[in-house]
């Protein structure tokens, strides 16, 4: 136990002062905020604003402001839309916008503006319908409490390109924490796994992992290694979390719509790194064993790429986890070990997930988990000592299963081989 | 003799159909350096593997400072395997640390040690260096003191003076001797025969896995001593009585082939009683283990052929 520690501790602090960790720790999140800022600072510059606009019109089809109160002075009534695009045209108006027959069901409000609108406009047009909306409230009505709520599910339909826009910044925030988790997870996962892929590929390739073989047992080089990698990994990711939140609280105290509608749960950051740690032992201990058993960097490296791709495989189901979040596939994949992580995540995203979901997923990857580091630990036991040659998948399979000696092939060529090996 | 260290017994092993290690048996002790020798693919890294419990033999039992290896027992052992390599983008000390602290030191004690051993390896500046900014006979002797640097009681060096020039051979020679003469077991395995001869109190040569050749050092030449005597001077050396036939072997001296039952102190006598002969060098054909080696690997052959410029001289 005690050298696994000695073994961890080397691997975290050698490791730590790598410059790649270095600039994935720090310099990756520092390019985001940076670029997040510019983007927002050129948003901000291209916006017009509401004084900008001059009067905007609106188009009633819903009869929610057909005796309208608190109307704001800028705001001017068209029968029809020809008419407010006729004026819009004329430049009587900047912009107008259109409440929809429906809206007291859906809160469906479209927006046209020559260019793009202001937050200011949009709070304006919440302000004024939620108004308008506590006042049909007191007559006899069936609208959905949640209207009030979120008074206006926004539609922009800017003229110059055409390009249709959702408002509903809840959607964002939906679609895209996936995207940042799962871009957040995978360069953990992946960067403290290939740095234990690669430190094992270094070991085998200069011969030192001869005199560690001697001090310590295989076992306890690999789980080491593997905890040592894994508290960098984690390291990093905290470092990327405190990052986020960073981000987060700026850009809410500057009042963008996005961040203020952007809300991470604490039991959202405990489920995050409970599957991280879950799934980074998982693929790491595939990644010794395949630097084990590779004959150098780029090639463990190629095998690597393909467990990485099968675990974002749940994204390209994205549009079946927005609309069914318990459907079949998404289902299936939070409960599959190795797509567990991104799945699950994406579905708290969408909607809920069941407590019991959860823990069937997080026992059948602790499970899986478990076996996989049994079996790569064999692996890597037998083949940390196999130099040159790269052993059939027959012998890898006996390293697993049977009773393959450390360093030794099988028979048949094994006599070629095994001179290599003992010699 | 001092405690085993090492106790080889009826060891087999085989990797599918080849006999790497065919029934071999030798002890080791404290405070002897023990010679493994074989030309390549003898079986004598798989016999130091199995020694230190990498590979498991079929058959035979090996004892390691007094009983089965352990992994406790492995802090106790040195190892320097032929192919050898240290991290490279790490600082000496930080290295040396490391792998003291794999075999059981405290970090504390590791780093005192291994400045000490720097110190007497003349590498004491070279504590704060980058491993890949040494030169490659420093990188050696940064791999001698890792070996050494835990105070094994049992020292396995494969090839232990490959790639060192002879100044540096001669630092590691001494530690070795200074080791030694402090009750450590050093077991060297080697192709270089000068090196048991300078070295070496006792050897194991073994060719495709069987025992050729296991004793002292001194017995094993003197077993392999032709009767003949080497010389140099002035004189009709065929003319000296009890000589059978001469061979002059240039600068290695003249060969004295002795008829069967001449004593080597009678032809002394002969030479000294006769003012013909004057002799700047006098001694017994011992063959160096080189040749040894050579006669023993190539079997029969070199040995007839021994025989047979023996018997033409006896003729």
């Amino acid at each position: 136990m005690k050298k696994i520690i000695q073994i961890a501790k080397h691997e975290y602090l050698s490791n730590l002062k790598r410059k790649s960790f270095l600039f994935a720790a720090f310099g990756v999140p520092f390019i985001v905020i940076a670029l997040m800022v510019i983007i927002f600072a050129l948003q901000a510059a291209t916006e017009t604003t509401l004084e900008e606009l001059g009067s905007v019109g609106y188009v009633d089809y819903s009869g929610v402001l057909a005796e309208a109160i608190e109307k704001p002075d800028v705001f001017m009534p068209f029968d029809g839309e020809v008419l407010a695009q006729e004026a819009l045209e004329a430049e009587e108006i900047g912009a107008y916008f259109v409440v929809s027959e429906d809206y007291l069901t859906t809160g469906k409000v479209t927006i046209y503006s020559p260019g793009a609108a202001s937050e200011e406009l949009s709070e304006a047009i919440d302000a004024y319908l939620l108004a308008n909306l506590r006042v049909s409230l007191s007559l006899p009505s069936n609208i959905p409490t949640e209207r009030f709520a979120n008074p206006v599910n926004l539609t922009y339909f800017i003229m110059d390109t055409g390009r249709e826009a959702s408002g509903n910044s809840i959607f964002f925030a939906a679609f895209m924490l996936p995207v940042v988790f799962l871009m957040v997870f995978m360069m953990g996962v992946q960067i403290s796994g290939s740095f234990l892929m690669a430190g094992v590929v270094e070991e085998k390739t200069n011969r030192i992992m001869e005199l560690l073989i001697t001090s310590v047992t295989p076992f306890q080089l690999l789980v080491g290694k593997l905890i040592g990698l894994g508290s960098l990994g984690l390291t990093q990711l905290l470092i990327w979390i405190g990052a986020g939140l960073v981000v987060l609280s700026i850009g809410a105290g500057v009042g963008l719509e996005i961040f203020t509608n952007i809300t991470i749960q604490p039991d959202m950051l405990v489920i995050m790194i409970t599957y991280f740690i879950l799934s980074y032992f998982l693929l790491a201990s595939v990644m010794a064993g395949i630097g084990a058993v590779s004959a150098s960097e780029q090639e463990s490296r190629q095998y690597a790429g393909i467990l990485s791709l099968i675990m974002v495989i749940p994204y390209f189901f994205i549009m079946e986890f927005m609309t069914n979040p318990q459907g079949a596939v998404p289902v299936i994949l939070t409960l599959v070990p190795i797509t567990a992580p991104i799945a699950a995540i994406m579905r708290m995203s969408f909607g809920t997930l069941p407590l019991e979901q959860l823990l069937l997923s997080y026992a059948l990857l602790a499970v899986t988990t478990v076996l996989i580091t049994w079996l790569s630990a064999r692996v890597f036991r037998w083949a940390v000592l196999l130099y040159g040659s790269r052993p059939r998948a027959g012998d890898i399979f006996r390293a697993m299963f049977g009773r393959l000696e450390i360093g030794v092939t099988s028979t048949g060529n094994g006599q070629r081989e095994q001179k290599e090996v003992v010699q | 003799m001092s405690s085993v260290a090492i106790s080889v017994d009826k060891v087999i092993k085989r990797f599918g159909d080849f006999l790497a290690v065919d029934e071999l048996s030798f002890d080791v002790y404290g405070g002897e350096i023990f010679a493994l020798l074989g030309p390549n693919g003898a079986g004598k890294s798989t016999t130091i593997r199995m020694i230190l419990d990498i590979l498991r033999p079929n058959s035979g039992q090996i004892a390691v400072l007094g009983g089965p290896i352990t992994e406790k027992k492995k802090d106790r052992i040195g190892y320097l395997p032929e192919e050898r390599g240290l991290y490279r983008n790490i600082r000496v000390i930080d290295m040396m640390v490391y792998l003291g602290t794999l075999k059981g030191m405290r970090a504390s004690e590791a780093r005192r040690r291994a400045l000490a051993l720097l110190e007497e390896l003349d590498l004491p500046d070279h504590a704060n260096s980058k491993v890949q900014e040494l030169s490659k006979g420093m990188q050696q002797k940064v791999q001698f003191a890792v070996t050494v640097l835990h105070n094994p009681e049992l020292i396995i060096i494969d090839e232990p003076f490959s790639g060192l020039d002879p100044l540096n051979r001669l630092v590691i020679r001494d530690l070795l001797l200074k080791m030694r003469n402090q009750g450590v077991a050093i077991v060297m395995s080697t192709h270089q025969m000068n090196q048991v001869e300078e070295l070496a109190d006792r050897m194991l040569m073994i060719d495709k896995g069987q025992q050729k050749l296991y004793g002292e050092v001194d017995d094993i030449r003197a077993q392999y001593a032709e009767h003949a005597i080497i010389v140099d001077g002035e004189g009709d050396w065929s003319a000296l009585p009890g000589v059978a036939s001469v061979k002059s072997n240039g600068r290695a001296g003249i060969k004295l082939y002795l008829k069967p039952d001449v004593q080597v102190d009678d032809v002394l006598a002969a030479i000294a009683q006769n003012d013909a002969y004057r002799i700047t060098r006098f001694e017994r054909a011992i063959p160096s283990l080189d040749e040894i080696f050579v006669r023993v690997v190539s079997g029969n052959a070199y040995v007839e052929n021994v025989q047979q410029t023996y018997e033409e001289a006896m003729r």
